[in-house]
Parts: structure tokens; sequence; C-alpha cells
């Protein structure tokens, strides 16, 4: 059983690949340190897990791609969920995003950022 | 000690293979408990980072959960309890140098001591021994880990 929750929220996306990593990157630490962690992406953030893009975003060149990054973070046990809106706002379906990926309404962000210990935003 | 796959391992030691740890024992139901040198190859043979968990500093950490976290540009990933027992100490040289952990994995290396609270009914789930170190083997050569 995890100790805690934490949430991460992700609004940067592949116009900014340096802010890309990290987040999941904190996300594998996290669940790496039984935490139970879920990262709500939203704006930008969402265009991340549409299908085959985060392996075509590098943060630094000759380094490892988004898709590595987020690839480890899923493995490790981290939940995936997106904003209904935000796939509205880039023209996205729910078929134009990883499998992993949970579309949740705005709503649910509020929410567990209410049951979580700490709410990280990048 | 025995060489596997190009990995030194000492005889007289416990292994919890699924995260390639080790356990030494201390005496009465003290271990100290390290990494192989099979994880500091997985982690690309250098570290950025070891962190040992605070918080259970003097607690009873469940075997399976969460002591210490590794990074590294390859990978990021816990260090579990390999038994069940009370933290006793971590070895806080890993905090300025945590690459003793592949530099010197079975000396100053070493990541936490352990009082064991449930030796009797975990220890079967560790290897030991030519038959313990005998199917680490298998479990590394089915992976095609090797430290060469």
């Amino acid at each position: 059983m995890a100790d805690d929750k934490i949430l991460i929220v992700m609004t940067s996306g592949p116009d900014t690949p340096r802010r890309c990593a990290t987040p999941f990157f904190m996300a594998t630490l996290a669940a790496a340190m039984d935490y139970e962690v879920a990262m709500f992406f939203t704006i930008d953030g969402t265009l991340l897990l549409k299908k085959g893009l985060a392996e075509t975003i590098f943060p630094k060149e000759g380094g490892k791609s988004v898709g590595e990054f987020m690839k480890e973070a899923i493995e490790a046990g981290v939940k995936i969920t997106a904003c209904s809106a935000s796939l509205e706002l880039h023209g996205l379906t729910s078929n134009d995003l990883i499998p992993e990926a949970m579309i949740v309404g705005g709503a649910s962000m509020w929410q567990m950022a209410e049951e979580s210990k700490t709410v990280l935003s990048f | 000690m025995t060489i596997i796959r190009g990995c030194n391992f000492p005889d007289e030691f416990f292994y919890y293979p699924e995260k390639h740890l080790w356990l030494k024992s201390l005496g009465g139901n003290l271990f100290r408990v390290g990494l192989t040198p099979v994880a500091g190859k997985l982690a690309g043979g250098r570290l950025n980072a070891v962190t040992i968990r605070a918080k259970n500093i003097g607690v009873e950490v469940q075997q399976g959960k969460s002591l210490a976290t590794l990074e590294s540009s390859k990978y990021v990933g816990p260090v579990p309890a390999p038994i069940t027992g009370v933290v006793k100490t971590a070895n806080e040289k890993l905090a300025t140098d945590p690459n003793l952990v592949i530099s010197d994995p079975y000396g100053e290396g070493w990541v936490v001591e352990i009082e064991a609270t449930r030796w009797t009914e975990e220890k079967d789930n560790l290897l030991t021994g030519p038959d313990g170190l005998a199917t680490y083997q298998q479990k590394l050569e089915d992976a095609g880990i090797s430290c060469d």
C-alpha cells in the first residue's frame, strides 16, 4: 500500500522540450519511494500523450526522449490522466492518446489535489 | 568469492535477486544491506544519487517497501527492503559519494543496516550458498545480464 498521494500537474508541452523530462523523472522517483503518484496533463501537456509524439521530443541532444521518461514513469506505476477540455483545445480525441491515459474532467484535478499530500506543477 | 558472469558474489552473503541486493549477517538479527555489482551495471556504471529515506530510520519496514532510491542517467528506481526489519543505520557516506555503491559494493558502499524482525519466515526467500548462487546465475543468464 502506498504511503501518501502525490499529484503532478503538467502544462508544458512539445514547445518546451527541456521542461518535459523532469516531471516524469520526479514522478518515477516518487513512485520508487512508495508514493501513489498521479499526473494530470492539461493545456500543452496533453500533447505529450499523443501517440508517438513524446518519442520525438529530446530535452537534450543525444539523450533520452520524453517518451522514454514517460515509459519509465508508467512502468513505475504512475497514473496518467488527461484533462478532457485540453483535448478539445488541441482537436484531439481519446483515440489519439496513448492507451495508459485516462481522460478526466477538470473537477477530477481538484479532487486529486484535495487527496494528495503534495501537488507539483510544471 | 564466486564470480558469475563477471560479477563478484561473496559466498557467505544472502541475496535478494529481484533488485540485486545483498545481506551480510553482523551477528544476532542484524544485517548489513547493499547492492551487488549487477545493480551497478544495470544503473549504467555511474550513479547521480543514492537517497536513503530518512523517515525509515528507527522504524520497521516491511519486506519489499522502499528503503532508498537510486538515480542515474540510465535508471531511476527503488532499493526495496529485502527483509522486514527495523532500519538501524544508514550509510551517510553515500550522500556525498553515491558511487561507493559501485566502486566498493561489499565494503564502503553498503546502504543500510537492518535488525530483522521476521528472519525465520523470510530467510527462505533469499538465496545463499552454492545452490543459491547457482539459482542467481540462472536468473542472470535468463535475463542476459553480465558485469563484463
